[in-house]
């Protein structure tokens, strides 16, 4: 075989691939040449010299680094010489000759590749009798991150993973020799959403995370796999806890995810699971207020009431909205009670600010990340991936900058990615289908050109809040269209959503990506019994029909429709018309605040169960501490409010509901715990394949045009917001912008607004006051406001805005 | 959001026209933010991190890898002495020492005027001229202890707009490395190199 | 007995060697006007068969390291005139006085390897020799020389002249591309970071040093075989050394391979100053071991000689040490500067050379200890594995074991010097050289 080679590694020959560095090699057949600076992950850079091994060569032994060399037909290596071992002594005595030994304080001591690597190659003793280098001992370089310069070894691997991997090169060398150090520019910190990687992959304590500096030591530490709900993704995580409290989240290597990498959201965002605020009994209204109430008082008035206006008016008098919060099992469970106990299949995890359910579930050419690898052509036409989805957007720039891609991005603003994009193209927000028609006109010709590739992979969402919701439908049409074969990967950035349409929490889907209809509903029929067969409301109509009072009764299941919905002046209309209101739920939100009852919920580490992710990806969740108080998952208190409603849903435990839904729902056959936990570890991809139920293949839509306005409103999502997980994890909370408004330095001058004056910005659907950010990253004409921010009004989703300076 | 005056803008354009990346720019760019100061300040740093479109960190990151890009302040002469192996076989460290006493600056610091540096520096590749002097780049060899003593009370008296390496070796230094042989009329006007695409040559 | 070659004109138009008037008077241009009629085989193994070896102190050929340039396109040419290895200044006697000899070269050199922008990396304390050859390349881009179709052909190049900023170690010529490219002055890792294929901007690039560029017109002139008939020894043509320290007449020498060490210091040198006994000398540049009269002051001064001596020529730069010389204070002094200088990548240079510098100041200032030159070998194993010459190469580059030549003197010819260090207390001898002072006593 050309693509193998052998080699011998301390006298035992080995078959490896070519190509391959010779110190992955080693370890994957077994023998561990110790590194510091070496990261799997990253290109190799030499430094820290700890790997050099003895290799024969035609004029006798020579000295190399074993993670800058690749792999040769007939090497022969030697990991343990006399030379090898002399070399290694010698540079740990170097590493801790300024090293301040200071590990009982340290919060890598335990886990510190230099302490393990100096037992086991160390000299024992060290000889150095000058003045140890000293620095201002750990200086803050982010909100997040704090850095000790006597304790870093100079590994590069910091500097490495903000330049090549997260494209934020903030932290860096500096200075030369061995006054070398690792710092940030003054006044300009590491604030990349990424920065706790560097944490992570810190081999010393030089780095460390202010969520966990000196709160634990690391063998006292319990510790389960999960996957995050913080990215669409779903990157594995392995979650550590001491005393029932979560103290740090770390990335794992899955291949086909995010590398190992997390997004600060992702690996910080756990704090609001130990929130003092967080709901431990339920609560029910009584004289005007929340007071606390047994599950079965609780449980009894909110089933009579739902039981009252289903019985009056029918199920169609009530909806349900939200459970994109939960696992799969959970969804499953609130799909199945709405339709069965509820009698309706008013029913959404979406919040009226996302795409189509079957455009989401069920297209059919949907693409793998891992397409991205070996992609012609990527093109990104939807949210500014750095903001929404940290994952993709690690993997679309690593497909650009290593892998060759060619990359288009289109979006109304400066994003993220535009300084791997071969082709950027913006528009005026509300206006993408002119920009659609000129390049279905082959009036882009890079763009044209760059769609004939080999392999095109198309990432499409919604780029603003302005954007028509059935633009990408379109710019998918057009892709395949250009580019037949291409593969699609339409963008929804809320928690398990996909898991949650996949189970049937739409208006439109039953589980398994099932169209509601007299066929889906029969199929059902042996498990769930008589339900509705026509599709029910979504979120936007469920709403309306509240204000309307053609829906009378509502269920929350982790929603706040007033937080997340655009049209919050609708989401306020409906909640006060609403005649009953149930919430399930963590916490009391802006929505659920005047609720009738409120039902404590278990969230993330606190139950068992799977989700599914935006390539449709299966994966286990792991439960590894018990929920606050009597805080329930979702799926058991379904089950007993359908009971008091007089249905018996037959869930019994998660695990029996993940099998009911192994059975019932077609796409997801055979997809068991036992499969997830013992032979898929890094999970399944439920098939997109051409006989499943439900094949959605969108074509193209005429959309609205752009208005004709001086200034239009760009409205995005942005990585912290004032969701009500962030709002209760202090490490996180504050690092959201706030109520901002970003112009152009083309128009700022024209409204007479300089950087940080108090702006008035009016709309149609709302208004109020912003602080003003001169932004050269926005272009003319657009006023750029990030998406349900502290202390922010709401604009809704209309893109004509005036701005006027108030002060 | 440029604090440069635009003629050090327009030579900033000319400057990157000449790379094929505007990166590799950062070097010429870093002397043009000195000339601008009088040394690197941190808004230097930050324009040319614009001009060249990196961040401020990468900028810092090169500036201070060398040793002629100054952030703390720099006096209007910078008096470098070699004290390399060869400069220091022939008395470098006495002659820097002379330098210290006669300015009062101890080496690596700048007196309170502005007026004058004082450091010792790495081989300036003058090494059959030892001792090697320099004072804002421009290069005297064959300096003794008293020559130093002179140079620095000149510098302090006459105050030469432009410094002159031909007559300061006139009047400072002996023996040469080799013939220098044509006398030059440029010289330097601030402590960084007199060099005519960045603009930093008098006369 | 001296054929002088590169350093020709200067010695014979001494008031304007450097102008373009002068240089075409006495025949420059014509061979890069004439290269432009060669192809770039042709030029490759005429270059090959002069067997001009590299002059900026690794000694590698020339023509062979064209050859190796891959085919991809653009390539560059960067000239390496980041002279800084202590003791060596021949290069910029060759920058301010014939900038137009070295432009010649570079246009040669250039059209060899099909390179249309060229870049000429003066190191930054070199202002007047950057200025001298600035003011040449206006005045080649002036003559039709540079710029867009030289020489009234289609041939393009641009030429740059870049000013260092205070770095040794971008004399490298990894470091020197990074730097060029606006990073930091670190020497990339070879494999797979070699210019010739992977160079500036990740295209084949050529760099070569100021005293090769500036043999090439004289190549074509001679021919190869006229090159190499100016040399009676296998190193072809000639060698300019820098000579300093103790001797009577320290400067550059343009001399011919093959003479001894002893015609060298004591003739052309003129000998020891105030006729003191030598001590020891270093034969090519900061970096390399040291050498004593007893064992070497008869070999001859050749590539392969001094290698099999165990040390090298280098950058030909060569520095004189008298008998009054405390050599713990000079291996302290050249220690230092290469931890003063060590980029800081590789663990071993970067916490060793500043270790060993540690310990050798603290012996000069009589706190030496018995175990010192111990450790310090230690160390320098640790640095440079084996304490061989030419290193056996643990570290991305040589700056580390170059480190180590001073310490290897040490153990050889000084341990009881070393040792008189600790029984005194502190240095033995009296204070330094103040040259100045007896060069007026002299005159």
């Amino acid at each position: 075989m050309t693509d193998r080679v052998r080699l011998s590694i301390d006298g035992v020959e080995h078959e490896v691939a070519q190509g391959e560095l010779l110190i992955k090699a080693a370890q994957d057949t077994g023998t561990y040449i110790p590194r510091f600076c070496w990261h799997e992950r990253m290109k190799p850079v030499g430094m820290c010299r700890m790997c050099l091994v003895q290799i024969e060569t035609p004029r006798g032994p020579a000295m190399i680094t074993a993670c800058t060399t690749n792999v040769a037909d007939g090497m022969v290596v030697d990991t343990t010489s006399e030379a090898v071992k002399r070399s290694q002594e010698a540079i740990l005595e170097f590493l801790l000759a300024n090293h301040p030994l200071d590990c009982p304080v340290c919060d890598k001591g335990g886990e510190c590749p230099l302490q393990d690597q100096a037992l086991a190659y160390g000299p024992g003793e060290s000889r150095f009798v000058e003045i140890k280098r000293t620095y201002v001992k750990p200086i803050p370089i982010s909100d997040l991150v704090l850095l000790d310069r006597e304790r870093c070894i100079l590994c590069a691997r910091c500097t490495r993973f903000s330049e090549e991997i997260s494209g934020d090169p903030l932290i860096e060398f500096m200075e030369r020799g061995n006054l070398t150090e690792i710092n940030t520019f003054p006044d300009h910190p590491f604030s990349s959403y990424f920065s706790g990687n560097t944490v992570q992959i810190c081999p010393v304590g030089a780095l460390t995370a202010k969520p966990y500096r000196f709160r634990a030591r690391p063998w006292d530490l319990e510790r389960v796999e999960s996957s995050s709900l913080f990215d669409t993704a779903h990157p594995r995580v392995e979650v550590h806890a001491s005393q029932n409290q979560v103290l740090r989240i770390l990335g794992v290597d899955h291949p086909n995810l995010s590398h190992g990498w997390l997004s600060d959201k992702a690996r910080f965002g756990f704090e609001y699971l130990g929130s003092a605020d967080r709901l431990s009994t339920p609560l029910v209204r009584g004289g005007g207020r929340l007071v606390e109430a047994t599950w079965p008082e609780a449980l009894e008035i909110a089933a009579n009431r739902l039981q009252l206006i289903k019985d009056e008016d029918g199920g169609g008098a009530l909806g349900v909205i939200g459970g994109a919060q939960g696992n799969n099992e959970d969804a499953y469970a609130l799909a199945k009670f709405t339709r069965v106990a509820l009698g309706t299949n008013n029913l959404d995890c979406r919040l009226d600010d996302t795409l189509s359910s079957h455009f989401l579930a069920a297209t059919v050419d949907r693409a793998l990340i891992d397409d991205l690898d070996t992609s012609g052509t990527v093109i990104v036409w939807g949210p500014d991936l750095k903001e929404e989805h940290p994952t993709l957007y690690l993997r679309v720039r690593r497909a650009a900058q290593e892998l060759g891609a060619t990359l288009i991005v289109v979006h109304p603003r400066a994003t993220g990615l535009d300084d791997r994009a071969v082709v950027k193209l913006g528009y005026r927000p509300g206006g993408g289908f002119a920009l659609l028609d000129e390049i279905a006109e082959g009036a882009h010709s890079d763009v044209s050109h760059a769609l004939a590739a080999a392999k095109v992979t198309a990432l499409v969402g919604l780029a603003s809040l302005a954007d028509d919701p059935r633009l990408p439908e379109s710019v998918a049409a057009l892709v395949r269209q250009k580019a037949p074969g291409a593969r699609i990967l339409p963008l929804s950035s809320r928690a398990n959503t996909y898991g949650a349409l996949d189970m049937g929490v739409a208006p439109d889907l039953l589980p398994g990506r099932v169209a509601v209809g007299a066929i889906g509903c029969a199929n059902l029929a042996e498990s769930w019994g008589d339900i509705p067969s026509r599709p029910g409301r979504d979120t936007r109509a469920i709403l309306e029909g509240l204000v309307s009072g053609d829906v009378r009764g509502l269920l929350l299941v982790g929603a706040d429709p007033l937080r997340d919905c655009p049209d919050r002046t609708l989401a306020g209309e409906a909640l006060e018309a609403a005649e009953y209101l149930v919430s399930i739920d963590a916490f009391v939100n802006d929505s659920n605040r005047e609720a009738d009852v409120i039902l404590p919920v278990a969230v993330f580490t606190e139950k068992e169960g799977t989700v599914t992710n935006l390539e449709g990806r299966v994966q286990r969740v792991s439960r590894l501490r018990p929920a606050p108080g009597q805080a329930r998952p979702d799926w058991a208190i379904l089950e007993d409010l359908a009971a008091l409603m007089g249905v018996g849903l037959g869930l019994g435990s998660a695990e029996t509901i993940a099998k009911e839904i192994a059975d019932v729902a077609p796409v997801y056959a055979g997809v068991t715990w036992d499969l997830l936990d013992w032979e898929e570890r890094d999970g399944v991809v439920v098939p997109m394949t051409g006989d499943q139920p439900l094949n959605h293949i969108p074509v193209s839509l005429e959309g609205n045009r752009a208005p004709r306005a001086a200034l239009t409103l760009h409205s995005a999502r942005v990585m912290y917001d004032d969701g009500v997980r962030l709002r209760h994890s202090p490490s996180l909370s504050r690092l959201a912008p706030g109520a901002v408004a970003h112009l152009s330095p083309v128009d700022a001058p024209k409204v007479g607004a300089r950087e940080g004056a108090t702006l008035r910005l009016v709309t149609k659907k709302g208004e109020g006051e912003f602080r003003a950010v001169i932004d050269p990253g926005t272009p003319a004409g657009v006023v750029y406001v990030p998406l349900n921010q502290p202390g922010a009004p709401s604009l809704g989703a209309d893109a004509v805005v005036r701005v006027t300076v108030v002060t | 959001m440029s604090v440069w005056s635009e003629p050090t803008r327009q030579r900033a354009t000319e400057i990157i026209g000449r790379y094929p990346k505007r990166r590799s720019a950062v070097m010429p760019l870093l002397y043009l933010a000195m000339a601008e100061e009088g040394r690197l300040s941190e808004e230097g740093m930050r324009e040319v991190a614009e001009w060249c479109g990196i961040t401020p960190a990468q900028v810092q990151a090169v500036a201070s890898f060398y040793t002629m890009y100054k952030t703390e302040p720099v006096g209007r002469y910078l008096v470098s002495c070699c004290t390399s192996i060869s400069c220091m076989l022939l008395g470098a460290d006495e002659v820097l020492g002379a330098i210290e006493d006669q300015a009062g600056v101890p080496d690596g610091e700048t007196d309170k005027e502005g007026h004058l540096s004082v450091e010792h520096v790495e081989c300036l590749g003058a090494c059959g001229g030892a001792v090697a002097v320099q004072v804002n780049y421009e290069l005297i060899e064959g300096v003794t202890p008293d020559r130093a003593r002179a140079l620095v009370d000149w510098l302090r008296n006459a105050r030469p707009d432009v410094v002159n390496g031909d007559e300061m070796q006139e009047l400072f230094g002996t023996r040469r490395s080799f013939e220098w042989a044509i006398h030059e009329e440029d010289g330097a006007v601030g402590p960084y190199p007199a060099f005519q695409p960045l603009g930093t040559v008098g006369r | 007995m001296t054929t002088l070659v590169v350093t020709k004109r200067m010695a014979e138009h001494p008031a304007d060697s450097h102008t373009i008037t002068r240089y075409q008077a006495t025949g420059g241009y014509q061979q890069a006007k004439r290269a432009l009629g060669m192809t770039r085989d042709e030029l490759v193994e005429e270059v090959k068969a002069s067997g001009l070896l590299g002059r900026g102190g690794a000694a590698f050929s020339a023509g062979l390291k064209w050859s190796f340039l891959a085919p991809e396109r653009p390539s560059y040419l960067v000239v390496n005139a980041d002279e800084s290895e202590p003791g060596t200044f021949k290069d910029r006697q060759l920058l301010e006085r014939d900038p137009h000899q070295l432009i010649e070269g570079l246009i040669i050199t250039a059209i060899a390897n099909e390179a249309h922008h060229a870049f000429i990396y003066v190191r930054g304390e070199y202002s007047k020799p950057a200025r001298r050859v600035q003011k040449a390349v206006d005045e080649a881009y002036a003559a039709g020389f540079l710029g867009t179709g030289i020489f009234g052909s289609d041939f393009d190049l641009d030429v740059v002249v870049h000013l260092g900023a205070g770095a040794y170690i971008c004399g490298e010529e990894t470091a020197l591309i990074n730097s060029l490219e606006g990073l930091r002055g670190e020497p990339r890792l070879k494999p797979p970071y070699f210019p010739a294929a992977k160079g500036l901007y990740m295209k084949p690039t050529i760099v070569n040093n100021v005293e090769t560029l500036s043999n090439l017109p004289h190549i074509l002139a001679l021919g190869s075989a006229g090159y190499t008939a100016l040399s009676s020894s296998a190193d072809t043509g000639t060698f300019m050394m820098s000579l300093s320290g103790h001797v009577r007449k320290p400067g550059n020498y343009e001399v011919p391979h093959g003479i001894t060490w002893r015609e060298l210091i004591f003739d052309i040198g003129g000998g020891m100053r105030r006729d003191r006994a030598l001590k020891t000398w270093i034969p090519g540049g900061a970096s390399a071991p040291w050498f004593v009269p007893e064992k070497h002051l008869d070999l001859e001064i050749t590539k392969d000689a001094t290698a099999e001596a165990g040390s090298m020529l280098g950058s030909g730069a060569v520095i004189v040490m008298d008998e009054d010389t405390c050599v713990v204070r000079a291996a302290e002094r050249i220690v230092r500067f290469f931890a003063h200088e060590s980029c800081g990548q590789c663990t071993p240079c970067r916490e060793g050379t500043s270790w060993l510098e540690m310990i050798l100041r603290r012996i000069d200032e009589g706190r030496g200890r018995a175990v010192d030159l111990d450790l310090m070998l230690d160390l320098g194993d640790g640095i440079s594995i084996g304490l061989e010459w030419p290193p056996r190469m643990t570290t991305i580059c040589p700056l580390g074991p170059s480190a180590v030549s001073p310490i290897l003197a040490l153990r050889d010819y000084f341990r009881s010097e070393v040792s008189r260090h600790l029984e005194a207390g502190g240095c033995p001898f009296p204070g330094g050289h103040i040259a100045g002072e007896e060069e007026e006593e002299e005159e």
